[in-house]
């Protein structure tokens, strides 16, 4: 009995540096791996930026088709948007082609693009070999549906202009011309004729056959839709992150989407909520730390400011509905947003600073009240000074907590998606984990690759005003 | 040993013949920290330009009693204080009686050195600022420190160090001359010496002998050979109660109450 007593006395200590070892070790994996991962995802936010930066906004469409008895869906990449004057415009893209070959790799899918990029072999400037089938209008010029005698409901598709020197020109084609099939897809419509050419010359990598009834008489033409070009672009790290952290946010294309809005918004909602909790948490650690006498009052008063240091923001969230934003009028505004998460933060700032006076050593308030000094005097010059260091320390940890705090604002009503810059603390406003949510939540592709790069420059932030903290207390701390 | 209520109250009160004058008197002084009495009607004259010596054992209410003559008492939560101090006969503990004008005139040295981690200059003016002096300072710096034997050893780095890159026994002296910056009437030191080597103590010993031609000093030791050699008038304090009070050679050649000569023969304490 006394002797496993004994065993247990001697192999205690290194069954607990074990047990910390051990759960050190899984956290530390964990937060690696964490990292990783969203450093991986966020990576390709480089090529995503590059491909937006040459001059395109690409979107996903599909063509239903029916190849023989099957019904199936045909996706092909559009570009929704080419901006004018760049680098994609200048190559001869325009608004409305389909993309089909990126770095060799087919395209059928929005981020099939940005793995080309990224994955294309070369340096930061890359010139990247690509072919797309020109617009409708440019390929294939006006197209007119008629309707089909005797058979209700079903059209063909006629040239009705054709431009000159077009694809479809040269290919042989004819005003007058109904279009059939491109390759083994039927064309029944206008838009889908143009459609089943780009679905065609993607799944063919080259010439197609097109079928056109021209006088009665069914033609086979080979059709070439497909263009080609080389494309500069930048895979520029630095450059992406600025982009991304001074754009705006945009609901369609991710590769535009940038965290300005809620970078500001944060910024905006911690400045309010520094300039409302601060001087109260400071003014009440000093109030009960320094003036309070030790009475039935301020014993409950500091159980209470414990216990509301623990309440769920959540909590704190529906106070700030009523409270500010309906009753006192403020609205889903900054100022609202800003006293809600000053309410959740002032008890731990109040607790962080009254540590931070305790560490103020009974003898040094004794010496300045020998000198005839006043209780204000001694916490003015003395108490408060000495105690700073560790104020700010707390200060900046309630910052980063409140910079990282999702629940209370969702409650409050704070917007997911702003697409302006706040100025004035009426505006209503959002802020990077809300924006995180939003991003990490749409199911477009793209999205989730912003949401992780929003990730890691959440952490970057929280990263910097914590190594402020030490830096700072390790520099100004007083030893006693 | 202890002894009973009717003796404690045959204590003869501090014979006034005794001192030149009186500036600081204890009347009927008793202090309770919450239930527990530390301080048991305490009765005695301070005379004036001597140096009175409390000695005692260990937790016999001599740090207590002198943090109470400048109210520094007040600052410790639950204390409760009956009976008079009796400064220029005006009760420091009247109702109004603003106590930082107390702590201004009767100024007091601790048991550790506690300057501020500011400049010794600062440590000085800070003072000197809080009480309204806002005249040559660095002149009023500089007398107190000469008075605390302390200038030549700092006058180059009176802005450089902190109060705290002096030594132990520079640091008490920084503080008596803090003390002294404020020109107070009164000097209390609470066992300036307990935290200082022997060379120190005795600097601060001699300084002592000094000080007393322009003030009046208390000073509460654990060290009878101090007492012995630095005060005019000694004090012995046990339990709480005041034992017994006279010229210091009295008290330890001749005392009239057996706890004393008990205390000073080294039979207990």
């Amino acid at each position: 009995m006394s002797e496993a007593k004994r065993a247990w006395r001697r192999s205690k200590g290194a069954l607990f540096a074990l047990v910390a070892a051990v759960s050190l070790g899984l956290g530390l994996v964990v937060v690696a791996v964490l990292l990783i991962t969203t450093g991986l995802n966020s990576w390709r936010l480089v090529a995503m930026r590059a491909t937006a930066d040459a001059g395109l906004s690409l979107s996903l469409r599909s063509l239903q088709a029916s190849t023989g008895s099957q019904q199936a869906y045909y996706p092909y990449v559009v570009l929704a948007q080419v901006a004018s004057n760049s680098r994609a415009e200048k190559l001869g893209l325009r608004q409305g082609d389909a993309l089909i070959r990126v770095a060799g790799q087919g395209i059928t899918r929005v981020s099939a693009v940005w793995e080309a990029v990224e994955q294309a072999p070369g340096g930061r400037d890359l010139r990247l070999p690509i072919a797309w089938v020109p617009n409708s209008r440019q390929l294939l010029g006006e197209l007119r549906a008629e309707a089909i005698p005797n058979t209700p409901g079903r059209f063909r598709v006629v040239i009705s202009t054709l431009p000159p020197g077009s694809p479809a020109e040269q290919a042989g084609l004819q005003t007058g011309d109904v279009l059939l099939s491109a390759n083994d897809l039927s064309i029944m419509g206008t838009r889908q004729a143009w459609e089943a050419i780009v679905i065609a010359t993607q799944r063919a990598s080259g010439p197609i056959t097109l079928q056109v009834e021209r006088d009665s008489q069914i033609l086979t033409l080979p059709f070439t839709a497909q263009q080609q070009g080389e494309l500069t672009v930048q895979r520029a790290a630095w450059r992406a992150l600025w982009a991304f952290v001074s754009s705006l946010n945009e609901p369609r294309y991710p590769e535009h989407a940038g965290l300005a809005s809620a970078i500001l918004g944060s910024l905006y909602v911690v400045f309010v909520m520094a300039i409302v909790a601060f001087p109260l948490g400071i003014g009440a650690a000093l109030y009960l730390e320094e003036y309070a006498s030790r009475s039935t009052l301020t014993e409950i008063l500091q159980v209470l400011i414990a216990n509301l240091a623990g309440v769920p923001s959540v909590v704190y969230g529906i106070i700030g509905l009523e409270i500010l934003a309906r009753a006192a009028g403020l609205g889903r505004s900054i100022l609202a947003g800003g006293i809600a998460l000053a309410l959740l933060i002032l008890p731990i700032m109040i607790l962080a600073a009254r540590e931070a006076l305790r560490t103020v050593p009974p003898w040094v308030r004794e010496a300045a009240y020998s000198v005839g000094a006043t209780r204000w005097q001694t916490v003015r010059h003395h108490v408060l000074p000495y105690a700073l260091p560790g104020i700010f320390t707390g200060m900046i940890l309630t910052l980063s907590r409140a910079i990282g705090e999702a629940a209370l604002l969702i409650l409050l009503g704070a917007f997911l998606y702003v697409t302006y810059v706040p100025t004035n603390l009426k505006d209503s406003f959002t802020v990077i984990p809300l924006q995180i949510f939003d991003w990490a939540t749409k199911p477009q592709e793209g999205f989730t690759t912003i949401a992780a790069a929003a990730i890691l420059v959440l952490l970057g932030i929280l990263l910097i005003l914590n190594a402020t903290a030490i830096a700072l207390r390790n520099r100004f701390q007083m030893r006693w | 040993m202890v002894a009973n209520q009717e003796e404690m109250r045959a204590v003869p009160s501090p014979a006034t013949t005794q001192a030149d004058s009186s500036i600081l008197e204890a009347r009927e002084l008793s202090l309770w920290y919450g239930k527990q009495r530390a301080l048991d009607r305490i009765s005695l004259e301070v005379p004036e330009h001597k140096v009175t010596a409390i000695i005692g054992p260990s937790g016999c209410g001599k740090s207590t009693f002198i943090r109470s003559l400048n109210r520094m008492n007040d600052l410790i939560p639950a204390v409760r204080i009956s009976g008079q101090v009796l400064f220029h006969a005006e009760d420091v503990y009247d109702r109004h009686v603003d106590p930082v004008e107390v702590r201004r005139r009767i100024g007091m040295v601790f048991q550790k050195p506690n300057p501020f981690p500011k400049s010794i200059y600062e440590n000085l003016a800070f003072g000197l600022r809080v009480n309204g002096y806002h005249t040559r300072i660095s002149e009023r710096v500089e007398l107190a420190l000469r008075r605390a034997a302390l200038w030549e050893e700092v006058k180059d780095d009176l802005r450089k160090k902190t109060g705290l890159d002096l030594s132990g026994g520079q640091q008490q002296r920084l503080c008596i001359a803090r003390a002294l910056a404020v020109e107070p009437e009164v000097l209390l030191m609470d066992e300036p010496c307990s935290a200082l080597d022997p060379i120190a103590t005795a600097k601060i010993e001699d300084l002592i002998h000094e000080l007393k031609r322009d003030y009046t000093v208390v000073i509460v030791t654990h060290n009878m050979q101090q007492a012995a050699r630095v005060s005019d008038f000694t004090a012995f304090f046990y339990l709480g109660r005041l034992i017994e009070f006279g010229p210091t050679a009295q008290i330890f050649e001749n005392p009239s109450r057996k706890e004393t000569e008990d205390y000073i023969t080294g039979k207990f304490g």
